[in-house]
């Protein structure tokens, strides 16, 4: 592990010096350590990721980048909680999440990560402010306060007129600004995005884009996977994965 | 907190259950016909009979249990040797009773009657297969639980004499004078097999049992009845006692001048005579229910065994089709137990919702029989609660692997079905 550590080349803009805390640094939002993901095909093993490290504080507007078969979306589901590694560790917000079971880290995708998918994924039959509310229910919010924190979640994704509108009443980009709020209602660590604008057209994609920013601006922490460049530019870190390795990892901004 | 959540969820879940079950309208009634029709039946008979006991014990009780009877043949033969066998016994004579009478210190009233079944004439109107009972002395009215309602009874001189005269049950007015008042029938001539008989008296109704009346009788004294059918007849005895704690003490007596009377030895296979109170009808009528609830309970178990694999196919189907938003719900954070939650509420609503329509179903079926054959609905809000409670469990036995799948499915292959 210290090993992994040690042959890590830290990226030229990130000056803070490396702490170390039982193989973590506990000032990082994230910290991944030498990270495998492994896949069995057949009687063949396919190494999705071979042992990728890297940190993100909190506050950081970061895009992830690569071709498709890049090992970029087995990323994203690690980061996203919805698998964990076959090999090393991720620390989320001070917690090794590597070594949780099923309902542990359903738990931690309710409270830590805010989802937002390429086909927008929100409940046909449901409104929108249903959808909203959806992440408070599995987190045991109260009637009440689950309304107050969804119209203020679809608020500021500026949608008040449209909560009672089902998914299939809203235009591409309102579906994704409900997505956005369902992500954003529960306060938490990352906002992690899949291809966000990806179903939308250039002028739709640029609003949503415009909406990272100021949710950005606003102190959230917001990963965006994409293999479109001019989506990664719009962020300020971007960490470029190819064959399952970190090919490069610059600030641009 | 945790309470709350759980209330939440489960809110939740039967949210989402009743909308995606008004989604396949269609779908979610070929589901609930299964469950339907078991519980439908269940409560159909249980009400059904339910209404029949009170029928029956109204009926029985209008004699009471007080009063038992002494014939020649019991009034259920269940073989041919044993038809043989009454038939080679004495006939019940008026002397037996009279013995009964004289010796019985237990009893209380004791009457003798015999049935014969007739056309009854007035003028050009006729009443068909009408109980001619002939009794003797007129207590008999007493035991048989009949009242007069206009007129009245003949006295015993009259009996003894064999006039002929009768006492008309509720019906004959109706059939004979085209529902005039009682008092109007009083007086008046009635043919019974061409001999003429003069009503002194009309009963109060006594309504009907399974759709037989009880109010199509004439009664006429006992000589008369022996001049117009014969004497050879066997007769029935009828005994009454005052309360039926005397009724064992009763049944000894009647069984010992009896068999004193029949020279019976005590070691002898025939009593030649039968006694029986009215349980032989009681159970009788209690074997032939039972039987109707066993077969009930078969179908109803296995049109709820069939109407549960049917939920559970549709359920499975459902799981499939849903797959995408058991994906979006895992990847918001629901776990695997809100997931199985979800649709062990979905199974138990479609089965509940079956089981509500199948007591509805029930208690509309009975009604229309009750009406039909003519006995009180008696609605059971044990029974209700039953039929939903048990199609609730079969909802959970077969909602259970359906949704257990479900809670199992992996966030990342499920956000990845369409």
């Amino acid at each position: 592990m210290s090993d992994a550590t040690l042959t890590l080349t830290p990226p030229e803009s990130v000056t803070t010096p490396r702490v170390e805390v039982n193989g973590h640094d506990p000032r990082m939002l994230i910290s991944m350590r030498n990270i495998w993901k492994t896949y069995q095909m057949g009687t063949e093993k396919v190494h999705a990721l071979h042992g990728v490290s890297f940190d993100i504080p909190r506050g950081e507007y970061i895009a992830i980048i690569g071709p498709s078969g890049s090992g970029k979306s087995t990323l994203m589901n690690l980061i996203g909680c919805l698998d964990t590694p076959s090999e090393g560790e991720y620390w989320l917000n001070g917690k090794n999440v590597s070594e949780m079971d099923d309902d542990e880290l359903a738990r931690i995708r309710n409270q830590e990560v805010g989802f937002v998918f390429q086909t927008f994924n929100l409940l046909a039959r449901a409104t929108a402010l249903h959808n909203v509310e959806l992440p408070l229910i599995y987190g045991g919010v109260g009637a009440s306060q689950r309304h107050e924190m969804a119209k203020k979640a679809l608020q500021a994704v500026d949608l008040t007129e449209r909560m009672t509108h089902k998914p299939n009443e809203l235009s591409g980009g309102q579906r994704q600004r409900v997505a956005i709020a369902r992500a954003l209602v529960n306060h938490p660590s990352i906002l992690l995005a899949d291809e966000p604008t990806g179903a939308l057209d250039s002028h739709t994609s640029m609003e949503i884009m415009d909406l990272f920013e100021r949710l950005h601006s606003e102190g959230n922490t917001i990963i965006v996977v994409t293999h479109e460049h001019d989506i990664a530019i719009r962020a300020h870190r971007v960490i470029s994965i190819r064959d399952g390795l970190i090919e490069k990892d610059e600030r641009i901004k | 907190m945790r309470y709350l959540f759980r209330l939440t969820a489960i809110w939740e879940a039967f949210r989402v259950a009743t909308a995606s079950l008004r989604s396949n309208k269609l779908r979610t009634a070929l589901t609930l016909v299964g469950i339907v029709v078991g519980v439908a039946a269940v409560i159909a008979v249980v009400t059904i009979i339910k209404g029949l006991n009170q029928t029956v014990a109204q009926t029985f009780s209008s004699q009471g249990s007080t009063v038992f009877t002494i014939s020649k043949n019991p009034q259920i033969i269940k073989s041919r040797e044993d038809f043989i066998k009454f038939n080679r016994r004495k006939d019940v004579t008026h002397e037996d009773a009279e013995a009964i009478t004289r010796l019985c210190t237990a009893c209380w009233r004791v009457g003798i009657a015999a049935n014969a079944i007739e056309t009854v004439k007035y003028a050009d109107q006729k009443a068909e297969n009408v109980r001619i009972r002939g009794v003797d002395p007129t207590t008999m009215f007493d035991i048989d639980g009949v009242t007069i309602s206009v007129g009245r009874i003949w006295t015993e001189s009259e009996g003894a004499a064999g006039r002929d005269i009768c006492v008309i049950g509720p019906d004959m007015l109706k059939n004979l004078f085209s529902d005039a008042p009682a008092d109007r029938a009083l007086g008046n001539e009635i043919r019974i097999d061409g001999r003429p008989y003069t009503i002194v008296g009309v009963l109060e109704p006594l309504g009907s049992i399974f759709g037989f009346s009880r109010d199509n009788v004439v009664y006429i004294p006992y000589s008369t009845y022996q001049r117009a059918y014969g004497g050879r007849r066997s007769l029935v005895t009828f005994i009454q006692v005052q309360t039926t704690e005397q009724l064992e003490a009763a049944e000894d007596q009647v069984r010992t001048i009896m068999r004193s009377r029949r020279h019976t030895a005590p070691e002898a296979e025939d009593e030649g005579f039968a006694l029986e109170t009215q349980d032989v009808f009681l159970n009788l009528y209690g074997s032939a229910t039972s039987n109707i609830y066993i077969v009930t309970i078969g179908v109803a178990a296995i049109s709820l065994v069939v109407g549960g694999i049917v939920v559970m196919n549709i359920m499975l189907v459902s799981v499939t089709e849903r797959t995408k938003e058991i994906g979006i719900r895992k990847a918001i954070g629901a776990r695997r137990k809100d997931i199985l939650t979800q649709f062990l509420i979905e199974a138990v609503t479609v089965t509940a919702i079956g089981g509500a329509i199948g007591v509805a179903t029930g208690f509309g079926l009975a009604y229309v029989i009750s009406a039909l054959i003519g006995f009180p609905l008696l609605v059971s809000v044990a029974s209700a609660v039953l039929g939903v409670g048990v199609s609730s469990v079969v909802g959970i036995a077969s909602g259970l692997w359906p949704a257990w799948r479900a809670a199992r499915l992996d966030p990342i292959e499920a956000l990845r079905a369409e």
